[in-house]
């Protein structure tokens, strides 16, 4: 699950416009309730009372359906997302350029998606199945006349069986 | 202009290197025909023409969408009504072949039956011929809505059924025209848009542009509708550069966050604002006097009028009417005065109030006092040569002396005379009375006014069952007006199926020029120019003698006979010739002359044009009809100011309700209420509540948000259900989410602008429904067959 490249995001300018969203879904055929990406909303609250200045900001986050576009990456092109990104906030790269540039300045999230996170670890696949056992010493175990059911209070004053087992 | 060449493309930093910028305007890839084009409508949106690429198969249908790079303003960047045009091109409900109903029938969504152009056009003669022969052309209407080709395709009232009642259906043309009315009127040109770069060759790094210092969005919020054809996302790419931000709004939207001052003022309070900062710039001396004396009339009149104790505003006296820090109105009036360039996006709020013609008026002088007019990073003018492409087409050809009959144009002539259109309200009373004469026969085109157009739209739906004698339509989906009042639908073609051409702006000032030639055909659907080409040759064969195909329309239409479309719609997108200070070159007036074009040649502060139309030359303030201050009688029954139709990235109006993808991201109409005001009345998040006033009430779903403060709740317009039942007396919901119920007609100003769309009272209170949509029923219904 190694990553080269992954999408830089700088959500001082998402005005939440959800054209990522919509397009991914139409670029990977994702029905009415699932998404490659997904816009979300945060506030609007006000940060300091009585002032006016709000926190409201939308962040798009990739989900376990994106593939960063692997067809049209391969082909040198962009992901859909960044195309038609109305406020053009997205940017696709490798993550050591993406990092550089989110270093210029605030607000930015730099996501690393992976598609189909539990399908890129493969199937489970025992390792050590050859193993060789470890053989203890031979033993002879005898039968256990003092059975008791052992969830029972064993203090010796005070046992008591319902006499259910033999 | 001169000549038509293809505009240069200006590269996103986020596009790749392997791209398609230089493509010509069609191509071929990885077999598939790619065909770049610049599309309006349908779906309806502002002329801003976004580019688009179409990939089409081998049976020419389309299989793919994308933004074309190449447009120099949208740069590849869509919006989510686009991306999904296959959706909407192949939705399952999309009507493509022309359909009859007997009148009788009404309301009955089984009773269509699919017909002929041929059999349709006999039908719409038969009633033609007969009405018109009894009433006179004079009985037809023309029911136009907005953002869509036909929404403002004159043609069909002038050339095609020779009627002077042409008729956008909002109360008081509350929709753009009074703004361009204000503009006409006092400076004598169409529309002051922001200068966006959007016809510079290098935008923004062209060497002509100035970046404005500070842009003051006024009742606008144009991100996700394109206001007017602003691409709205400019602004972003502005910001980024380093625009700073004005706010003014009622609501706390993702702008107003981003904004150095936020004024959150009353809904509907605007001209006080306005006069306010203009009291403020005059009285500071923060005006450019040498531009003032120069270009403007009146300014001592205005200087008298802002410090007028009566009719005037000190900002102390506005602060109290909006219910703004009386600083922020002081410091909002020095950025603005201060900055330059400074520019002023003014929106759809000015329209929406029978006060906006002076909330237009005071924010053309903030611009004009300031020195921001017609110089880079200020407001552009068109030059003299344009105007609204459409406005007067075919009118002295089709129209005539008939146009002294057009509905309303005698007592409210500053509307008819602008723009050539029947007053609204005067139309709803025409035909509820038949006077002054009889409405027999409808058309909408671009229009469904019972969904989203029209104020109390029961009452405009029972006036046209009432009236109309026989109405057509023409549109890609059957919509709740069309259901209830049509007899003949006709197909209409949808953008990737039209050849067609988008000015941005309208026309009204510099912009590009988009020109489209069909990807695609579905069914038998045609394009408005088609449409209107056919019908007229049928009704009324004398006025198309000049046209023998369709192209020769459009070259008139669209580009009065000076070029031909076929050549240059192969440039695609066009940039108009910028040229600024227009003023000091006469190149605003018709006679050549240094000026402006107005009666006095200078901007008017004291508009002579106002006075002419009895109204008061000079900018004043009156309260909304119904609110806090004017009427605090109802404040026990209705305690909230009602503010409607925030625009949705989802959805242009009522369109798109039926697109699976768009209507995911807004199921449900949705009514903001701000949390403490959810909490008194017991209102939970995503909980159904009744609205109500005295006009009507609807039903929507609560979201609870800081966006609008205690006092104020904003609901969403235009919403019906095209998943529901269509026949009466559901009509696909139409009436029950609706909120143009609680807004009443007859409530515009002097001038017979403006409606309370924005500026209300309500009340609200729980329900114990839950009318939350089935998205798999909508997925279901809707999807495409290959989905």
């Amino acid at each position: 699950m190694e990553a080269q490249v992954g999408l830089l995001i700088d959500y001082e300018y998402c005005t939440g416009c959800q054209s990522c969203e919509v397009t991914c879904k139409e670029e990977h055929g994702y029905p009415v309730g699932k998404w490659g990406i997904h816009v979300l909303e945060e506030g609007p609250w006000e940060i300091e009372d009585g002032t006016g200045v709000f926190n409201y900001n939308y962040v798009p986050v990739p989900t376990d359906l994106c593939d960063l576009c692997a067809d049209r990456t391969g082909k040198g092109r962009e992901p859909m997302c960044v195309h038609h990104c109305l406020a053009n906030v997205i940017t696709y790269g490798r993550i050591e350029d993406l990092a550089k540039k989110a270093s210029t300045k605030g607000k930015q999230v730099l996501w690393v998606p992976q598609y189909k996170p539990l399908e890129a670890k493969g199937e489970f696949v025992a390792t050590k199945k050859n193993r060789p056992a470890e053989v203890a010493a031979p033993v002879e175990i005898e039968s256990n006349d003092a059975w008791s059911t052992a969830a029972h209070r064993r203090s010796d004053d005070d046992h008591f069986e319902l006499g259910l087992v033999d | 202009m001169d000549e038509m060449k293809a505009a240069p493309a200006v590269k996103l930093d986020t596009l790749s290197d392997v791209n398609d910028l230089g493509k010509p305007w069609r191509y071929e890839e990885d077999g598939l025909t790619v065909t770049r084009l610049s599309p309006w409508s349908a779906p309806g949106c502002h002329p801003t023409g976004c580019g688009l690429k179409v990939y089409t198969d081998e049976n020419q249908k389309v299989v793919r969408v994308e933004g074309d790079e190449n447009h120099p303003v949208t740069q590849g960047r869509l919006c989510v009504r686009c991306i999904t045009l296959m959706d909407y091109l192949y939705n399952p409900s999309r009507i493509i072949h022309p359909m009859k109903r007997d009148p009788k029938d009404r309301g009955n969504a089984e009773k269509w039956e699919r017909c002929t152009w041929e059999e349709a056009l006999d039908i719409i003669q038969e009633n033609y011929d007969r009405i018109t022969k009894e009433f006179g052309r004079e009985s037809c209407v023309c029911f136009t809505g907005t953002g869509r080709e036909g929404g403002t395709f004159n043609p069909y009232g002038s050339v095609m059924l020779g009627t002077p009642n042409y008729c956008y259906t909002q109360s008081g043309y509350a929709c753009y025209i009074p703004r361009l009315a204000a503009s006409s009127y006092i400076i004598g040109a169409a529309y002051p848009e922001i200068d966006y770069a959007c016809a510079l060759p290098e935008r923004f790094d062209d060497p002509a542009y100035e970046l404005p210092e500070c842009l003051i969005m006024w009742g606008k919020m144009p991100l996700s509708s394109n206001g007017d054809g602003l691409f709205g996302h400019a602004v972003v790419d502005m910001m980024r550069r380093g625009t700073r931000l004005i706010m003014v709004d009622p609501r706390m939207n993702w702008l107003a966050s981003r904004a150095d001052i936020h004024l959150r003022l009353r809904a509907g309070t605007d001209a006080a604002l306005a006069m306010a900062m203009l009291n403020v710039i005059i009285n500071e001396g923060l005006y450019d006097q040498q531009y003032v004396d120069c270009w403007c009339y009146g300014f001592d009149e205005l200087k008298a009028r802002v410090n007028d104790p009566e009719k005037g505003m000190t900002p102390a006296k506005a602060a109290e009417v909006c219910g703004i820090p009386e600083e922020k109105i002081v410091a909002a009036a020095r950025m603005y005065a201060q900055a330059k360039p400074a520019s002023i996006s003014w929106g759809l709020a000015i329209d929406q109030k029978a006060n906006g013609m002076q909330a237009g008026q005071c924010i053309l002088d903030l611009m004009a006092i300031t020195g921001n007019i017609d110089v880079p990073g200020g407001n552009l003018l068109g030059d003299a040569t344009t105007g609204l492409n459409e406005v007067g087409f075919g009118f002295e050809k089709g129209v005539g002396d008939l146009a002294s009959k057009m509905v309303g144009l005698t007592e409210y002539p500053a509307y008819c005379n602008l723009i050539m259109n029947a007053h609204a309200d005067m139309m709803l009373k025409a035909m509820e009375t038949g006077e002054p004469y009889p409405i027999k026969f409808g058309m909408y085109c671009g229009n469904n006014l019972m969904s989203c157009t029209s104020a109390e739209p029961k009452r405009w739906h029972d006036a046209i069952l009432k009236s109309l004698e026989f109405c057509f339509t023409i549109d890609t989906f059957m919509t709740p007006s069309a259901q209830a009042s049509c007899d003949v639908f006709l197909p209409l073609a949808a953008s990737a199926e039209r050849d067609g051409t988008t000015f941005t702006h309208y026309g009204a000032s510099m912009g590009i020029k988009g020109f489209s030639q069909a990807a695609t055909r579905t069914g038998e659907a045609l394009t408005d120019a088609e449409a209107c080409f056919k019908i007229g040759k049928r009704l009324n064969p004398h006025w198309w003698e000049d046209y023998e195909t369709v192209d020769d329309f459009i070259n008139h239409l669209r580009l009065s006979k000076k070029f031909d479309f076929r050549d240059v719609a192969k440039s695609v997108y066009v940039q108009d010739e910028v040229l600024y200070r227009k003023n000091e070159c006469g190149r605003l007036r018709g006679d050549g002359k240094v000026g402006f074009n107005t009666p006095t040649g200078r901007i008017e502060l004291y508009s002579t044009i106002f006075q002419q139309f009895d109204d008061d030359p000079l900018p004043y303030y009156e309260e909304p009809q119904y609110s806090p201050a004017a009427t605090p009688e109802l404040l026990g029954e209705y305690p909230f100011v009602l503010t409607t139709g925030a625009r949705p990235y989802a959805f242009f109006h009522s369109e798109n309700r039926q697109i699976p993808f768009c209507r995911e991201l807004n199921p449900d109409p949705i009514v903001e209420i701000n949390p403490k005001t959810a909490k008194k009345l017991g209102i939970a998040n995503g909980q159904w509540v009744e609205l109500w006033n005295q006009f009507g009430s609807c039903k929507q779903k609560a979201k609870l948000t800081e966006t609008v403060d205690e006092q104020t709740i904003h609901a969403q317009h235009a919403w019906w259900f095209p998943e529901e039942e269509g026949s009466e007396p559901n009509l696909y919901g139409n009436f029950r989410s609706n909120v143009n119920n609680l807004v009443p007609n007859f409530h515009f100003g002097k001038l017979g602008f403006g409606a309370p769309f924005k500026c209300l009272l309500c009340n609200v209170k729980p329900i114990d429904e839950c009318l939350d949509t089935d998205m798999d029923l909508v997925w279901n219904k809707f999807k495409r067959e290959d989905q």
